[in-house]
């Protein structure tokens, strides 16, 4: 860039100050609005993520459906006693599916990967809570505190008692189950289990997690007292897996499943509707993020055709004078990449600027949870990404307009035609 | 005889519209030596204009040869044409076409400018002394639009000489001026060519100017036409008195 491109640009620039004033504007609201989307709905995204997956296991490994075979496939098979034939009349506890040699499973499931970093073993079913005249159907969760804890977060979540640590005998409730029963602490509720075994129970915490299906309907017992009300023995229905990376659910699930004599789902299988849902959403946003570029682009653009159109006679003079067609193009390509570095010079802080404010913004839920209704990170990366994107929407914008000026036939202009 | 600033040999200019060809010029040939005030005169659509273009490399012959002070030129490129203009030739347009962001001093400098810092900071105290000679000692910093007509075509006069040019090709440079201010910077560009010993060629439609010069050539229908040296028998070449203090156009002339 040499001295003459240098200063006739700047000079250009400075000259026409409220022409490089709103171009620098509609850069600089480019660069905001691709900060601010992508930020917003990122973290919505996330949080929606987030709540779907707070509560539920990355990664679940249940005992294999047993399905009916046709006729046509037993001579395979062999007379294998645990096999359902079409038509079969069984009893409960025969169909019920569980898993019996779960603690030989449990080391090799927590060795599987680096990633795991939880296996909860569960063992869950329906159950009739009872208080007084009040009854209600529940759902009742047997687990490990220590273990479980680390699937869905109750310790940090207690509004009273504790979690880790319970005892037999003794449950943790919901926010909601607690108001529905009038239950403090230390209050006895019986618990029915499906084959109506009936055992006393003493409220040892009370919890909101913010998760409704964890707050609204679910008593948390422990293993043993879980597997006494649905008469499971030792058995277990289920593990919990939680990951260090959520989104690295189906990868994990891949790797530990052909070890494993079970059925092993992650979250992303169970919530594809999810999935979509996020898919449209980030659609949208790049739609609108490649509109709102193009639309900074044609800012630019235009502003330089203008520039051009009206700076045709001297551009002629310069190069009858002896400017060569590359120092003129030179000229507003620079003219164009200045002014889109501006944009994004006005452009991120603003855009940083909003988002601290909209992530200062807190909100009281109808939970009651204070909460922050953005869920902001402010990506290094993403600000990098903005401005390369708005300067190089820029220097092509300006490319176009800039090689017209550089092809002026000085011939065509000096004469006035 | 000294060796020619420009020279031309055999040229011929055709257009081409499509397949139809117009020629414009046919087998030109002179040359123009230092310090040479030549005016080139013609009718519209003689093909004056063309034959400057021609020779201040804006454009290329068809055929024929153009040298520029003995280098031939005829076949250079774009930039290659660009580069000998900024180097070593001037021009003055019948518009000033000045830069409205740049001073009058800045603009001035402009052909400079182009050739680097150094090289315009070297040249910036003549360009101060050439401006405040043809009266804008007061205007040097401020825009070409505070000025008149006059002082305008006066600034583009005094930058065509920035990059001090072997010729300055001038193009009606004072067709769009009353006749007083005309008359000024017609005499400013005689006195300038004598005192720096640059040619200058103009084209003109005023047969008064061409009467001054020191040879006219006549174009007509492409061609060189018949036409008597009319300058003014006892300005020889190089001979003319010099522009002594009391020449200067006075302040009030010089405002207009």
């Amino acid at each position: 860039m040499t001295y003459f491109i240098r200063t006739v640009a700047f000079r250009h620039l400075r000259y026409s100050v409220g022409q490089s004033l709103l171009t620098i504007g509609v850069v600089g609201i480019s660069v905001l609005l691709i900060i601010y989307l992508r930020t917003i709905i990122g973290g919505t995204q996330e949080r929606i993520t987030q709540n779907t997956t707070g509560a539920i296991p990355h990664i679940t490994v249940e005992p294999p459906e047993r399905t009916p075979v046709g006729a046509w496939q037993l001579a395979r098979l062999g007379l294998e006693t645990d096999v359902l034939y079409v038509g079969e009349v069984v009893n409960l506890p025969k169909a019920r599916e569980s898993i019996e040699d779960w603690r030989l499973w449990l080391p090799s499931l927590d060795a599987a990967d680096p990633r795991v970093t939880t296996v909860s073993p569960i063992v869950s079913g329906q159950a009739f809570m009872n208080r007084g005249s009040r009854r209600q159907s529940v759902r009742i969760v047997g687990i490990v505190p220590e273990r479980h804890n680390g699937v869905v977060e109750i310790e940090a979540n207690l509004l009273a008692g504790r979690f880790i640590g319970l005892s037999s005998g003794e449950l943790a409730v919901g926010r909601k189950l607690a108001t529905d029963f009038g239950l403090k602490l230390r209050d006895k509720v019986r618990l029915v289990g499906p084959e109506g075994l009936a055992l006393n129970f003493t409220v040892a915490g009370i919890y909101n997690t913010g998760f409704g299906q964890v707050d609204d309907g679910q008593v948390f017992v422990t293993l043993r007292d879980g597997q006494s009300l649905l008469e499971l023995g030792g058995a277990i229905s289920s593990f919990g897996i939680k990951l260090s990376d959520l989104y690295a659910a189906e990868d994990v699930a891949r790797k530990v499943s052909p070890g494993l004599p079970f059925k092993v789902r992650s979250w992303v299988m169970d919530n594809p509707n999810l999935f979509r849902t996020l898919d449209s959403q980030g659609q949208t946003r790049d739609l609108i993020l490649i509109m709102t570029t193009i639309a900074s682009g044609f800012g630019i653009g235009s502003i330089l055709v203008m520039v051009v159109t009206s700076k045709y006679r001297e551009i002629g003079i310069l190069k009858a004078m002896g400017a060569t067609p590359r120092e003129i193009q030179g000229i507003f390509v620079l003219e164009g990449l200045f002014l889109a570095v501006l944009g994004c010079c006005a452009g991120v802080p603003l855009g940083v600027l909003l988002l601290k404010a909209l992530a200062a913004i807190r909100s009281v839920g109808p939970d009651g949870r204070v909460d922050a209704p953005f869920l902001i990170e402010i990506d290094p990366m993403l600000l990098l990404g903005a401005s390369v994107v708005a300067i190089v929407t820029g220097a092509i914008a300006s490319f176009f307009p800039a090689r017209r000026a550089g092809q002026v036939d000085p011939i065509q202009v000096i004469r006035g035609s | 005889m000294p060796q020619p600033v420009v020279e031309i040999d055999q040229v011929s200019k055709t257009y081409y519209t499509g397949d139809v060809a117009t020629p414009v010029l046919f087998d030109l040939s002179f040359s123009v030596v230092p310090g040479e005030f030549v005016a080139i005169v013609g009718g519209s659509g003689s093909g004056k204009t063309t034959l400057l273009n021609l020779m201040g490399l804006l454009d290329r012959p068809t055929s024929g040869v153009i040298r520029v002070e003995g280098r031939e030129v005829s076949h250079l490129d774009e930039v290659g044409r660009a580069h000998m203009r900024r180097d070593r030739l001037g021009f003055i347009f019948q518009f000033h076409y000045l830069l409205p962001e740049f001073t009058v001093l800045e603009n001035a400098l402009m052909p400079c400018r182009m050739r680097g810092r150094e090289f315009e900071v070297s040249q910036e105290t003549r360009m101060r002394d050439l401006l405040t000679y043809v009266g804008l000692g007061e205007k040097l910093a401020v825009r070409p639009n505070q000025l008149s007509g006059g002082q305008q075509q006066r600034v583009a006069v005094v930058r065509s000489l920035a990059n001090d040019p072997a010729v300055v090709f001038a193009d009606e440079p004072t067709g769009n001026l009353d006749s007083k201010s005309g008359r000024m910077v017609f005499d400013l560009m005689k006195r300038l060519s004598r005192e720096s010993g640059t040619a200058f060629i103009m084209v003109t439609h005023d047969d008064n100017f061409a009467l001054e010069a020191d040879r006219v050539i006549r174009i007509r229908d492409g061609r060189i036409g018949d036409m008597p040296n009319l300058a003014s028998q006892g300005a020889e070449m190089g001979t003319g008195p010099t522009l002594a203090a009391e020449d200067a156009p006075t302040e009030g002339e010089m405002n207009r």
